[in-house]
Protein backbone atom coordinates (compact mmCIF):
# COMPACT_ATOMS: atom_id res chain seq x y z
CA UNK A 1 0.00 0.00 0.00
CA UNK A 2 1.73 3.41 -1.10
CA UNK A 3 1.90 5.68 2.39
CA UNK A 4 -0.90 8.11 0.26
CA UNK A 5 -3.55 5.77 -0.22
CA UNK A 6 -2.92 5.13 3.68
CA UNK A 7 -3.21 8.56 4.64
CA UNK A 8 -6.54 9.38 3.08
CA UNK A 9 -8.37 5.94 3.88
CA UNK A 10 -6.91 5.27 7.19
CA UNK A 11 -9.12 8.00 9.34
CA UNK A 12 -12.05 6.67 7.58
CA UNK A 13 -11.21 3.34 7.96
CA UNK A 14 -10.68 3.59 11.89
CA UNK A 15 -13.88 5.58 12.00
CA UNK A 16 -16.10 2.83 10.20
CA UNK A 17 -17.39 0.74 12.82
CA UNK A 18 -18.13 3.87 15.17
CA UNK A 19 -19.87 5.27 12.05
CA UNK A 20 -22.05 2.49 10.70
CA UNK A 21 -23.05 1.56 14.74
CA UNK A 22 -24.11 5.31 14.50
CA UNK A 23 -25.99 5.37 11.37
CA UNK A 24 -27.67 2.55 12.14
CA UNK A 25 -28.72 2.05 15.64
CA UNK A 26 -28.92 5.94 16.32
CA UNK A 27 -29.15 8.17 13.24
CA UNK A 28 -31.64 5.53 11.02
CA UNK A 29 -34.22 5.16 14.68
CA UNK A 30 -34.36 8.73 14.71
CA UNK A 31 -35.47 9.39 11.39
CA UNK A 32 -37.58 6.23 11.77
CA UNK A 33 -39.31 7.62 14.56
CA UNK A 34 -39.85 10.54 11.86
CA UNK A 35 -41.15 8.82 9.39
CA UNK A 36 -43.47 6.74 12.08
CA UNK A 37 -45.14 9.90 13.72
CA UNK A 38 -46.67 10.40 9.97
CA UNK A 39 -48.50 7.24 10.11
CA UNK A 40 -51.60 5.25 11.89
CA UNK A 41 -48.78 2.41 12.41
CA UNK A 42 -49.78 0.19 14.88
CA UNK A 43 -48.02 -2.78 16.96
CA UNK A 44 -50.54 -5.53 16.26
CA UNK A 45 -49.91 -4.58 12.38
CA UNK A 46 -46.14 -4.17 12.73
CA UNK A 47 -45.42 -6.16 9.72
CA UNK A 48 -47.92 -4.45 6.93
CA UNK A 49 -46.65 -0.74 5.97
CA UNK A 50 -48.72 1.91 7.80
CA UNK A 51 -50.67 4.69 6.08
CA UNK A 52 -49.70 8.30 5.95
CA UNK A 53 -51.70 10.19 7.72
CA UNK A 54 -49.72 13.69 8.15
CA UNK A 55 -49.85 15.30 11.23
CA UNK A 56 -52.79 13.94 12.51
CA UNK A 57 -50.92 12.10 15.08
CA UNK A 58 -49.77 15.69 16.59
CA UNK A 59 -53.83 17.06 16.47
CA UNK A 60 -54.66 13.70 18.32
CA UNK A 61 -52.05 14.16 21.24
CA UNK A 62 -52.88 18.25 21.70
CA UNK A 63 -56.60 17.07 21.87
CA UNK A 64 -56.21 14.08 23.58
CA UNK A 65 -58.42 13.59 27.32
CA UNK A 66 -57.56 11.37 30.07
CA UNK A 67 -54.52 12.58 30.27
CA UNK A 68 -55.26 16.44 28.57
CA UNK A 69 -51.65 16.79 26.85
CA UNK A 70 -51.25 20.01 28.97
CA UNK A 71 -51.24 17.69 32.52
CA UNK A 72 -47.92 15.74 30.70
CA UNK A 73 -46.25 18.79 29.53
CA UNK A 74 -46.94 20.32 33.29
CA UNK A 75 -45.57 17.31 35.21
CA UNK A 76 -42.09 16.96 32.64
CA UNK A 77 -42.29 21.12 33.13
CA UNK A 78 -42.18 21.21 36.57
CA UNK A 79 -40.08 17.50 36.83
CA UNK A 80 -37.28 18.92 34.74
CA UNK A 81 -37.10 22.31 36.10
CA UNK A 82 -36.97 20.83 39.92
CA UNK A 83 -34.19 18.79 38.59
CA UNK A 84 -31.67 21.39 36.92
CA UNK A 85 -32.47 23.85 39.74
CA UNK A 86 -31.93 21.24 42.76
CA UNK A 87 -28.51 19.62 41.00
CA UNK A 88 -26.82 22.47 40.02
CA UNK A 89 -27.36 24.22 43.27
CA UNK A 90 -26.23 20.73 45.42
CA UNK A 91 -23.92 20.61 42.86
CA UNK A 92 -22.21 23.48 42.83
CA UNK A 93 -22.41 23.88 46.25
CA UNK A 94 -21.13 20.94 46.68
CA UNK A 95 -17.82 21.34 43.72
CA UNK A 96 -16.80 24.52 45.99
CA UNK A 97 -16.88 23.32 49.18
CA UNK A 98 -15.14 20.26 48.19
CA UNK A 99 -12.44 22.67 46.37
CA UNK A 100 -11.45 24.28 49.63
CA UNK A 101 -10.10 20.76 50.73
CA UNK A 102 -6.89 19.72 51.10
CA UNK A 103 -6.50 17.14 47.81
CA UNK A 104 -6.18 13.78 50.58
CA UNK A 105 -9.19 14.41 51.85
CA UNK A 106 -11.30 15.94 48.91
CA UNK A 107 -10.88 12.38 45.95
CA UNK A 108 -12.80 9.72 48.99
CA UNK A 109 -15.29 12.60 49.57
CA UNK A 110 -15.88 13.55 46.25
CA UNK A 111 -15.86 9.28 45.10
CA UNK A 112 -18.68 8.93 48.00
CA UNK A 113 -21.02 11.59 46.43
CA UNK A 114 -20.80 10.43 43.17
CA UNK A 115 -22.06 6.78 44.03
CA UNK A 116 -25.92 7.89 43.20
CA UNK A 117 -24.57 8.81 39.79
CA UNK A 118 -23.37 5.32 38.82
CA UNK A 119 -26.71 3.50 40.24
CA UNK A 120 -28.95 1.79 37.98
CA UNK A 121 -32.21 4.23 37.64
CA UNK A 122 -34.54 1.05 38.66
CA UNK A 123 -32.44 0.68 41.47
CA UNK A 124 -32.25 4.39 42.23
CA UNK A 125 -36.57 4.30 42.01
CA UNK A 126 -36.28 1.24 44.02
CA UNK A 127 -34.35 2.51 47.42
CA UNK A 128 -36.65 5.96 46.92
CA UNK A 129 -39.76 3.93 46.52
CA UNK A 130 -38.39 2.46 49.79
CA UNK A 131 -37.69 5.30 51.41
CA UNK A 132 -41.30 7.13 50.54
CA UNK A 133 -43.08 3.74 51.76
CA UNK A 134 -46.33 5.37 53.76
CA UNK A 135 -45.79 1.59 56.08
CA UNK A 136 -42.06 0.24 56.00
CA UNK A 137 -40.30 4.03 54.81
CA UNK A 138 -37.69 5.66 56.03
CA UNK A 139 -39.48 9.27 55.34
CA UNK A 140 -42.34 8.25 57.62
CA UNK A 141 -40.04 6.13 60.21
CA UNK A 142 -38.44 9.56 61.04
CA UNK A 143 -41.64 11.78 60.84
CA UNK A 144 -44.21 9.91 62.47
CA UNK A 145 -41.83 9.98 66.52
CA UNK A 146 -41.72 13.42 65.84
CA UNK A 147 -45.75 13.28 66.01
CA UNK A 148 -46.27 13.97 62.17
CA UNK A 149 -48.85 11.26 60.71
CA UNK A 150 -48.07 9.30 58.04
CA UNK A 151 -48.09 10.77 54.75
CA UNK A 152 -48.61 8.95 51.73
CA UNK A 153 -45.65 10.53 49.65
CA UNK A 154 -46.36 9.09 46.13
CA UNK A 155 -50.07 9.48 46.07
CA UNK A 156 -51.23 12.80 45.21
CA UNK A 157 -49.96 15.02 42.31
CA UNK A 158 -47.65 17.71 44.19
CA UNK A 159 -46.18 15.78 46.90
CA UNK A 160 -45.18 12.55 44.02
CA UNK A 161 -43.48 15.12 41.95
CA UNK A 162 -41.80 16.71 44.97
CA UNK A 163 -41.14 13.75 45.65
CA UNK A 164 -39.64 12.49 42.41
CA UNK A 165 -37.81 15.25 41.80
CA UNK A 166 -35.86 14.69 45.23
CA UNK A 167 -34.76 11.23 43.68
CA UNK A 168 -34.28 12.48 40.11
CA UNK A 169 -31.61 15.58 42.10
CA UNK A 170 -30.24 12.21 44.09
CA UNK A 171 -29.71 10.56 40.60
CA UNK A 172 -27.91 13.06 38.76
CA UNK A 173 -26.52 16.19 40.75
CA UNK A 174 -23.00 13.52 40.20
CA UNK A 175 -22.51 14.42 36.86
CA UNK A 176 -22.94 18.61 37.42
CA UNK A 177 -20.65 18.07 40.41
CA UNK A 178 -17.84 16.48 38.00
CA UNK A 179 -18.34 18.85 35.47
CA UNK A 180 -18.16 22.18 38.10
CA UNK A 181 -15.13 19.92 39.62
CA UNK A 182 -13.13 19.45 36.46
CA UNK A 183 -14.13 23.40 35.50
CA UNK A 184 -12.83 24.43 39.01
CA UNK A 185 -9.64 23.17 38.97
CA UNK A 186 -9.02 24.82 35.43
CA UNK A 187 -9.36 28.19 36.99
CA UNK A 188 -6.18 29.98 36.40
CA UNK A 189 -4.28 30.50 40.29
CA UNK A 190 -2.45 33.25 39.49
CA UNK A 191 -5.91 34.93 39.34
CA UNK A 192 -6.88 33.85 42.87
CA UNK A 193 -3.70 34.43 44.20
CA UNK A 194 -3.47 37.80 43.06
CA UNK A 195 -7.08 38.39 44.16
CA UNK A 196 -5.78 37.15 47.91
CA UNK A 197 -2.58 39.26 47.77
CA UNK A 198 -5.11 41.92 47.15
CA UNK A 199 -7.00 40.61 50.40
CA UNK A 200 -10.01 39.81 49.30
CA UNK A 201 -12.24 37.60 51.35
CA UNK A 202 -12.86 34.25 50.32
CA UNK A 203 -16.88 34.68 49.74
CA UNK A 204 -15.03 37.71 47.34
CA UNK A 205 -13.19 35.78 45.18
CA UNK A 206 -15.72 32.96 45.07
CA UNK A 207 -18.71 35.78 43.83
CA UNK A 208 -16.12 37.87 41.44
CA UNK A 209 -13.39 35.31 40.72
CA UNK A 210 -14.39 31.56 40.80
CA UNK A 211 -18.14 31.93 39.45
CA UNK A 212 -17.66 33.93 36.65
CA UNK A 213 -14.77 31.42 35.33
CA UNK A 214 -16.68 28.74 35.05
CA UNK A 215 -19.95 30.06 33.77
CA UNK A 216 -19.48 28.14 30.64
CA UNK A 217 -19.38 24.72 32.50
CA UNK A 218 -22.76 26.18 34.36
CA UNK A 219 -24.14 25.99 30.89
CA UNK A 220 -22.97 22.20 29.98
CA UNK A 221 -24.63 21.28 33.55
CA UNK A 222 -27.50 23.04 33.58
CA UNK A 223 -28.08 21.23 29.45
CA UNK A 224 -26.97 17.90 31.13
CA UNK A 225 -29.41 18.39 33.92
CA UNK A 226 -32.31 19.76 31.29
CA UNK A 227 -31.67 16.13 29.45
CA UNK A 228 -31.56 14.20 32.36
CA UNK A 229 -35.13 15.55 33.63
CA UNK A 230 -36.50 15.71 29.99
CA UNK A 231 -35.81 12.00 29.67
CA UNK A 232 -36.03 10.40 32.62
CA UNK A 233 -37.81 6.97 32.15
CA UNK A 234 -36.46 4.45 34.55
CA UNK A 235 -36.93 6.35 38.11
CA UNK A 236 -40.42 7.47 37.58
CA UNK A 237 -41.65 4.03 35.83
CA UNK A 238 -40.45 2.56 38.48
CA UNK A 239 -41.29 4.68 41.44
CA UNK A 240 -45.06 5.74 40.17
CA UNK A 241 -45.46 4.42 36.58
CA UNK A 242 -46.75 8.08 36.19
CA UNK A 243 -49.52 7.40 38.36
CA UNK A 244 -51.80 8.15 40.31
CA UNK A 245 -53.71 8.22 37.10
CA UNK A 246 -51.51 10.20 35.19
CA UNK A 247 -50.98 12.75 37.63
CA UNK A 248 -46.91 12.09 37.09
CA UNK A 249 -46.96 11.32 34.00
CA UNK A 250 -43.74 12.59 31.68
CA UNK A 251 -43.54 12.98 28.40
CA UNK A 252 -41.18 9.73 28.07
CA UNK A 253 -44.12 7.79 29.92
CA UNK A 254 -46.39 9.08 27.71
CA UNK A 255 -44.72 7.95 24.64
CA UNK A 256 -44.06 4.64 25.89
CA UNK A 257 -47.79 3.83 27.60
CA UNK A 258 -49.41 4.80 24.09
CA UNK A 259 -46.34 2.56 22.29
CA UNK A 260 -46.53 -0.44 24.52
CA UNK A 261 -49.80 -0.41 26.46
CA UNK A 262 -52.27 1.28 23.55
CA UNK A 263 -50.16 -0.01 20.78
CA UNK A 264 -50.09 3.03 18.74
CA UNK A 265 -46.86 3.82 17.28
CA UNK A 266 -47.48 6.65 15.13
CA UNK A 267 -48.65 8.11 18.27
CA UNK A 268 -46.05 7.07 20.22
CA UNK A 269 -43.39 8.16 17.49
CA UNK A 270 -45.05 11.54 17.75
CA UNK A 271 -44.27 12.43 21.18
CA UNK A 272 -40.64 11.00 20.32
CA UNK A 273 -40.26 13.40 17.98
CA UNK A 274 -41.37 16.50 20.54
CA UNK A 275 -39.00 15.17 22.97
CA UNK A 276 -35.85 14.67 20.09
CA UNK A 277 -36.92 18.26 18.90
CA UNK A 278 -36.29 20.03 22.24
CA UNK A 279 -33.31 17.73 22.77
CA UNK A 280 -31.53 18.41 19.77
CA UNK A 281 -32.46 22.21 19.98
CA UNK A 282 -30.69 21.90 23.46
CA UNK A 283 -27.94 20.33 21.75
CA UNK A 284 -27.47 22.60 19.17
CA UNK A 285 -27.58 25.88 21.68
CA UNK A 286 -24.51 23.86 23.40
CA UNK A 287 -22.51 22.97 20.41
CA UNK A 288 -22.55 26.48 18.72
CA UNK A 289 -21.40 28.19 21.87
CA UNK A 290 -19.22 25.94 22.95
CA UNK A 291 -17.44 26.47 19.10
CA UNK A 292 -18.04 30.35 19.96
CA UNK A 293 -15.65 29.44 22.91
CA UNK A 294 -13.34 27.43 21.32
CA UNK A 295 -12.07 29.96 18.53
CA UNK A 296 -11.76 32.38 21.24
CA UNK A 297 -8.52 29.77 22.47
CA UNK A 298 -7.08 29.69 19.23
CA UNK B 1 -7.21 25.73 41.29
CA UNK B 2 -5.91 27.52 44.46
CA UNK B 3 -7.15 26.24 47.45
CA UNK B 4 -8.95 29.47 48.94
CA UNK B 5 -7.90 29.71 52.48
CA UNK B 6 -11.27 30.39 55.08
CA UNK B 7 -12.36 32.25 57.74
CA UNK B 8 -14.32 30.70 60.52
CA UNK B 9 -17.55 31.69 58.57
CA UNK B 10 -16.48 29.61 55.50
CA UNK B 11 -15.44 26.91 57.31
CA UNK B 12 -18.67 26.21 58.69
CA UNK B 13 -20.54 26.85 55.57
CA UNK B 14 -18.11 24.15 54.08
CA UNK B 15 -18.24 21.77 56.95
CA UNK B 16 -22.82 22.17 56.69
CA UNK B 17 -22.93 21.76 52.91
CA UNK B 18 -20.48 18.69 53.11
CA UNK B 19 -22.75 17.47 55.74
CA UNK B 20 -25.80 17.93 53.56
CA UNK B 21 -24.10 16.57 50.75
CA UNK B 22 -23.01 13.33 52.14
CA UNK B 23 -26.36 12.11 54.48
CA UNK B 24 -28.33 13.08 51.43
CA UNK B 25 -26.39 11.06 49.51
CA UNK B 26 -25.72 8.14 51.65
CA UNK B 27 -29.12 7.40 53.76
CA UNK B 28 -30.83 6.33 51.00
CA UNK B 29 -29.02 3.40 50.58
CA UNK B 30 -27.85 2.87 53.88
CA UNK B 31 -31.47 1.92 54.62
CA UNK B 32 -31.95 -0.25 51.25
CA UNK B 33 -29.08 -2.22 53.57
CA UNK B 34 -30.65 -2.14 56.57
CA UNK B 35 -34.14 -3.55 55.27
CA UNK B 36 -32.41 -5.58 52.87
CA UNK B 37 -29.59 -7.55 56.19
CA UNK B 38 -32.87 -7.64 58.51
CA UNK B 39 -35.24 -10.41 59.04
CA UNK B 40 -37.91 -10.31 57.07
CA UNK B 41 -40.40 -9.98 60.44
CA UNK B 42 -38.73 -7.48 61.43
CA UNK B 43 -40.25 -4.84 58.58
CA UNK B 44 -43.89 -3.82 59.93
CA UNK B 45 -45.08 -0.20 60.77
CA UNK B 46 -43.63 1.05 63.04
CA UNK B 47 -40.50 0.08 61.40
CA UNK B 48 -37.20 0.29 63.29
CA UNK B 49 -34.55 2.57 62.05
CA UNK B 50 -31.67 -0.15 62.50
CA UNK B 51 -32.28 -3.59 61.93
CA UNK B 52 -32.85 -5.50 64.86
CA UNK B 53 -30.44 -7.88 63.93
CA UNK B 54 -28.80 -8.88 61.14
CA UNK B 55 -28.74 -11.35 58.69
CA UNK B 56 -27.68 -12.95 54.97
CA UNK B 57 -31.35 -14.76 54.90
CA UNK B 58 -32.94 -12.08 52.22
CA UNK B 59 -29.69 -12.17 50.04
CA UNK B 60 -29.83 -16.42 49.83
CA UNK B 61 -33.29 -16.33 49.27
CA UNK B 62 -32.79 -14.37 46.24
CA UNK B 63 -30.21 -16.19 44.69
CA UNK B 64 -29.97 -19.38 45.95
CA UNK B 65 -34.62 -20.25 46.26
CA UNK B 66 -37.23 -20.73 44.13
CA UNK B 67 -38.92 -17.35 45.57
CA UNK B 68 -36.09 -15.39 44.39
CA UNK B 69 -34.73 -14.31 40.53
CA UNK B 70 -31.22 -16.61 40.68
CA UNK B 71 -28.23 -15.18 39.86
CA UNK B 72 -28.70 -15.88 36.10
CA UNK B 73 -29.99 -12.21 35.70
CA UNK B 74 -26.73 -10.30 37.33
CA UNK B 75 -24.46 -12.68 35.29
CA UNK B 76 -27.18 -11.61 32.09
CA UNK B 77 -26.33 -8.25 32.96
CA UNK B 78 -22.84 -8.48 33.75
CA UNK B 79 -22.19 -10.17 30.29
CA UNK B 80 -24.26 -6.49 28.76
CA UNK B 81 -22.05 -4.42 31.15
CA UNK B 82 -18.72 -6.59 29.40
CA UNK B 83 -19.23 -6.66 26.36
CA UNK B 84 -20.84 -3.20 26.43
CA UNK B 85 -17.41 -2.50 27.82
CA UNK B 86 -15.10 -3.99 25.17
CA UNK B 87 -16.96 -3.00 22.16
CA UNK B 88 -17.43 0.33 23.42
CA UNK B 89 -13.25 0.78 23.92
CA UNK B 90 -12.32 -0.45 20.54
CA UNK B 91 -14.67 1.31 18.63
CA UNK B 92 -13.71 4.76 20.69
CA UNK B 93 -10.09 4.36 20.72
CA UNK B 94 -10.11 3.74 16.87
CA UNK B 95 -12.60 6.66 16.23
CA UNK B 96 -10.61 8.72 18.28
CA UNK B 97 -7.26 8.12 17.07
CA UNK B 98 -8.44 8.83 13.73
CA UNK B 99 -10.20 11.86 15.13
CA UNK B 100 -6.66 13.45 16.89
CA UNK B 101 -3.85 12.25 14.64
CA UNK B 102 -5.55 13.02 10.91
CA UNK B 103 -6.02 16.66 9.78
CA UNK B 104 -9.14 16.13 7.54
CA UNK B 105 -12.31 19.37 7.30
CA UNK B 106 -14.90 16.48 8.06
CA UNK B 107 -13.24 15.26 11.08
CA UNK B 108 -14.02 18.51 12.97
CA UNK B 109 -17.66 18.17 12.40
CA UNK B 110 -17.64 14.94 12.75
CA UNK B 111 -16.38 15.57 16.63
CA UNK B 112 -19.03 18.58 16.51
CA UNK B 113 -21.64 15.40 15.72
CA UNK B 114 -20.10 13.68 17.98
CA UNK B 115 -20.94 16.08 20.79
CA UNK B 116 -24.07 16.99 19.70
CA UNK B 117 -25.38 13.52 20.04
CA UNK B 118 -24.54 13.22 23.55
CA UNK B 119 -27.15 15.52 24.38
CA UNK B 120 -29.77 13.57 22.26
CA UNK B 121 -31.83 11.21 24.75
CA UNK B 122 -31.80 8.01 24.79
CA UNK B 123 -35.05 7.43 25.37
CA UNK B 124 -35.95 8.70 21.87
CA UNK B 125 -34.69 5.84 20.36
CA UNK B 126 -36.64 3.27 21.98
CA UNK B 127 -39.46 2.79 19.47
CA UNK B 128 -37.51 3.32 16.31
CA UNK B 129 -35.08 0.51 17.60
CA UNK B 130 -37.87 -1.65 19.08
CA UNK B 131 -39.24 -1.48 14.98
CA UNK B 132 -36.16 -1.62 13.43
CA UNK B 133 -35.07 -4.66 15.35
CA UNK B 134 -37.83 -6.37 14.29
CA UNK B 135 -37.31 -5.48 10.83
CA UNK B 136 -33.49 -6.71 11.10
CA UNK B 137 -33.91 -10.08 13.30
CA UNK B 138 -32.21 -7.98 15.82
CA UNK B 139 -35.34 -8.29 18.69
CA UNK B 140 -35.26 -10.73 21.29
CA UNK B 141 -31.52 -11.29 20.35
CA UNK B 142 -28.54 -10.06 23.13
CA UNK B 143 -26.09 -8.60 20.67
CA UNK B 144 -29.10 -6.31 19.41
CA UNK B 145 -29.17 -4.43 23.08
CA UNK B 146 -25.51 -5.04 23.53
CA UNK B 147 -24.86 -3.22 20.40
CA UNK B 148 -27.65 -0.27 20.93
CA UNK B 149 -25.93 0.27 23.97
CA UNK B 150 -22.67 0.73 22.50
CA UNK B 151 -24.19 3.46 19.65
CA UNK B 152 -25.46 4.87 22.47
CA UNK B 153 -21.85 4.97 24.46
CA UNK B 154 -20.01 5.72 21.45
CA UNK B 155 -19.89 9.41 20.91
CA UNK B 156 -19.29 9.77 24.40
CA UNK B 157 -16.28 7.37 24.16
CA UNK B 158 -15.15 9.11 20.75
CA UNK B 159 -14.96 12.34 22.40
CA UNK B 160 -12.92 11.51 25.23
CA UNK B 161 -10.47 9.53 23.35
CA UNK B 162 -10.09 11.85 20.81
CA UNK B 163 -9.00 14.12 23.89
CA UNK B 164 -6.64 11.69 25.51
CA UNK B 165 -5.26 10.71 22.42
CA UNK B 166 -4.12 14.65 21.33
CA UNK B 167 -2.12 14.73 24.15
CA UNK B 168 0.38 11.69 23.65
CA UNK B 169 3.27 13.49 22.48
CA UNK B 170 2.93 12.38 18.23
CA UNK B 171 7.19 11.86 18.32
CA UNK B 172 6.22 9.14 20.47
CA UNK B 173 4.64 7.28 17.60
CA UNK B 174 7.49 8.74 14.66
CA UNK B 175 10.20 7.21 16.91
CA UNK B 176 8.34 3.94 17.09
CA UNK B 177 8.17 4.22 13.25
CA UNK B 178 11.78 5.55 12.50
CA UNK B 179 12.88 2.42 15.08
CA UNK B 180 10.68 -0.11 12.46
CA UNK B 181 7.64 -0.72 14.38
CA UNK B 182 4.45 -1.48 12.44
CA UNK B 183 1.52 0.26 12.85
CA UNK B 184 0.15 -2.79 14.82
CA UNK B 185 2.84 -2.80 16.85
CA UNK B 186 3.46 0.83 17.32
CA UNK B 187 -0.60 0.54 18.44
CA UNK B 188 -0.07 -2.01 21.07
CA UNK B 189 3.26 -0.87 22.27
CA UNK B 190 3.44 2.75 22.11
CA UNK B 191 -0.27 4.45 21.86
CA UNK B 192 -2.24 1.53 24.20
CA UNK B 193 -0.16 2.15 27.31
CA UNK B 194 -0.09 5.74 27.17
CA UNK B 195 -3.92 6.02 26.35
CA UNK B 196 -4.80 3.49 28.99
CA UNK B 197 -6.01 5.77 31.80
CA UNK B 198 -8.49 6.83 28.98
CA UNK B 199 -9.39 3.44 27.73
CA UNK B 200 -10.53 2.62 31.30
CA UNK B 201 -12.37 5.52 31.81
CA UNK B 202 -14.55 5.09 28.50
CA UNK B 203 -14.91 1.13 29.34
CA UNK B 204 -16.23 2.04 32.64
CA UNK B 205 -18.54 4.43 31.80
CA UNK B 206 -20.19 1.37 29.10
CA UNK B 207 -19.83 -1.15 31.40
CA UNK B 208 -22.53 0.76 33.66
CA UNK B 209 -24.37 1.49 31.32
CA UNK B 210 -24.79 -2.03 30.17
CA UNK B 211 -25.46 -3.27 33.76
CA UNK B 212 -27.53 -0.48 34.74
CA UNK B 213 -29.54 -1.12 31.71
CA UNK B 214 -33.34 -0.97 31.92
CA UNK B 215 -35.25 0.41 29.01
CA UNK B 216 -33.43 -1.59 26.18
CA UNK B 217 -33.66 -5.36 27.75
CA UNK B 218 -37.55 -4.45 28.59
CA UNK B 219 -38.29 -3.42 25.30
CA UNK B 220 -35.70 -5.30 22.85
CA UNK B 221 -35.68 -8.60 24.90
CA UNK B 222 -38.53 -10.94 25.50
CA UNK B 223 -36.71 -14.32 26.69
CA UNK B 224 -36.58 -14.39 30.33
CA UNK B 225 -33.47 -16.09 30.37
CA UNK B 226 -31.46 -13.28 28.77
CA UNK B 227 -33.29 -10.44 31.02
CA UNK B 228 -31.44 -8.29 33.06
CA UNK B 229 -31.63 -8.41 36.67
CA UNK B 230 -33.30 -4.79 36.64
CA UNK B 231 -36.10 -6.72 34.75
CA UNK B 232 -36.22 -9.45 36.59
CA UNK B 233 -36.93 -7.59 40.21
CA UNK B 234 -39.98 -5.65 38.96
CA UNK B 235 -41.56 -9.29 40.08
CA UNK B 236 -41.32 -8.30 43.92
CA UNK B 237 -43.56 -5.36 42.90
CA UNK B 238 -46.97 -6.85 42.28
CA UNK B 239 -49.78 -4.66 42.43
CA UNK B 240 -52.49 -6.90 43.88
CA UNK B 241 -49.82 -8.53 46.25
CA UNK B 242 -47.71 -5.55 47.10
CA UNK B 243 -43.96 -5.11 47.38
CA UNK B 244 -41.92 -7.55 48.80
CA UNK B 245 -39.69 -5.24 50.49
CA UNK B 246 -37.28 -7.61 51.80
CA UNK B 247 -36.23 -9.45 48.95
CA UNK B 248 -36.94 -6.38 46.95
CA UNK B 249 -34.01 -4.36 48.73
CA UNK B 250 -31.54 -7.67 48.78
CA UNK B 251 -31.69 -7.40 45.08
CA UNK B 252 -30.95 -4.26 44.70
CA UNK B 253 -28.50 -4.13 47.35
CA UNK B 254 -26.87 -7.40 45.03
CA UNK B 255 -26.72 -5.15 42.43
CA UNK B 256 -25.02 -2.23 43.80
CA UNK B 257 -21.89 -4.28 44.49
CA UNK B 258 -20.24 -4.43 41.32
CA UNK B 259 -21.07 -0.65 40.22
CA UNK B 260 -19.33 0.36 43.40
CA UNK B 261 -16.57 -2.13 42.87
CA UNK B 262 -15.74 -0.97 39.16
CA UNK B 263 -16.25 2.31 40.80
CA UNK B 264 -13.96 2.22 43.45
CA UNK B 265 -10.91 1.17 41.44
CA UNK B 266 -11.23 3.63 38.94
CA UNK B 267 -13.26 7.03 40.36
CA UNK B 268 -9.18 8.89 40.62
CA UNK B 269 -8.94 8.49 37.22
CA UNK B 270 -12.50 9.21 36.28
CA UNK B 271 -12.54 12.26 38.61
CA UNK B 272 -8.93 13.61 37.27
CA UNK B 273 -9.77 12.90 33.38
CA UNK B 274 -12.91 14.73 34.55
CA UNK B 275 -15.53 13.25 32.02
CA UNK B 276 -16.12 16.26 30.10
CA UNK B 277 -13.04 17.71 30.52
CA UNK B 278 -12.33 18.21 26.64
CA UNK B 279 -15.64 19.70 26.64
CA UNK B 280 -15.77 21.95 28.85
CA UNK B 281 -12.37 24.73 29.97
CA UNK B 282 -14.25 26.82 32.29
Amino acid sequence: MSARLVGWAAPWLLLAPALILLCVLVLLPYAGALLYSLTDGQLITIGTAPRLVGLANFEKLMSARDPEFGLVVGATAVFTAGTVVGSLGLGTFLGLALSSLRPSARGPLQALLLVPWVIAGVVVGYTWKLVYDPQVGLANAMLVPLGVSRVAWLLERWPAIAALVVANVWAAYGIVLLVISSALANVPASLVLAAQVDGARAATIIRRIVLPNIRRSFLLAALVAVISGLNVFDLIFVMTGGGPTYQTETLALTMYRLTFRRGDIGEGAAVTVILFGFSLALAVVYVLSWQREARKWK
Amino acid sequence: MEVIPLGPLGRAARLLTLAVGLLFTLVPVLWVASVALRPSGALTFPVSLLPPSLTLENLRTILFTDLGIGLQPYLNAAFYGVSCAVITAIVSLMGGYALARFDFAFGRVLLLVFLALNFIPAAARLIPLFLLYVQLGLYDTQLGVILAYVAGVTPLGIWLMAGTISQIPLRLEQAARIDGAGALTMARRVLLPLAMPGVLVVATLAFVDGWNSFSLPLILMQRADAQSYTVVLQKYVQADVGINWNLLAAGSLLALIPVLVAFALLQRRLVTSGGFNGAVRG
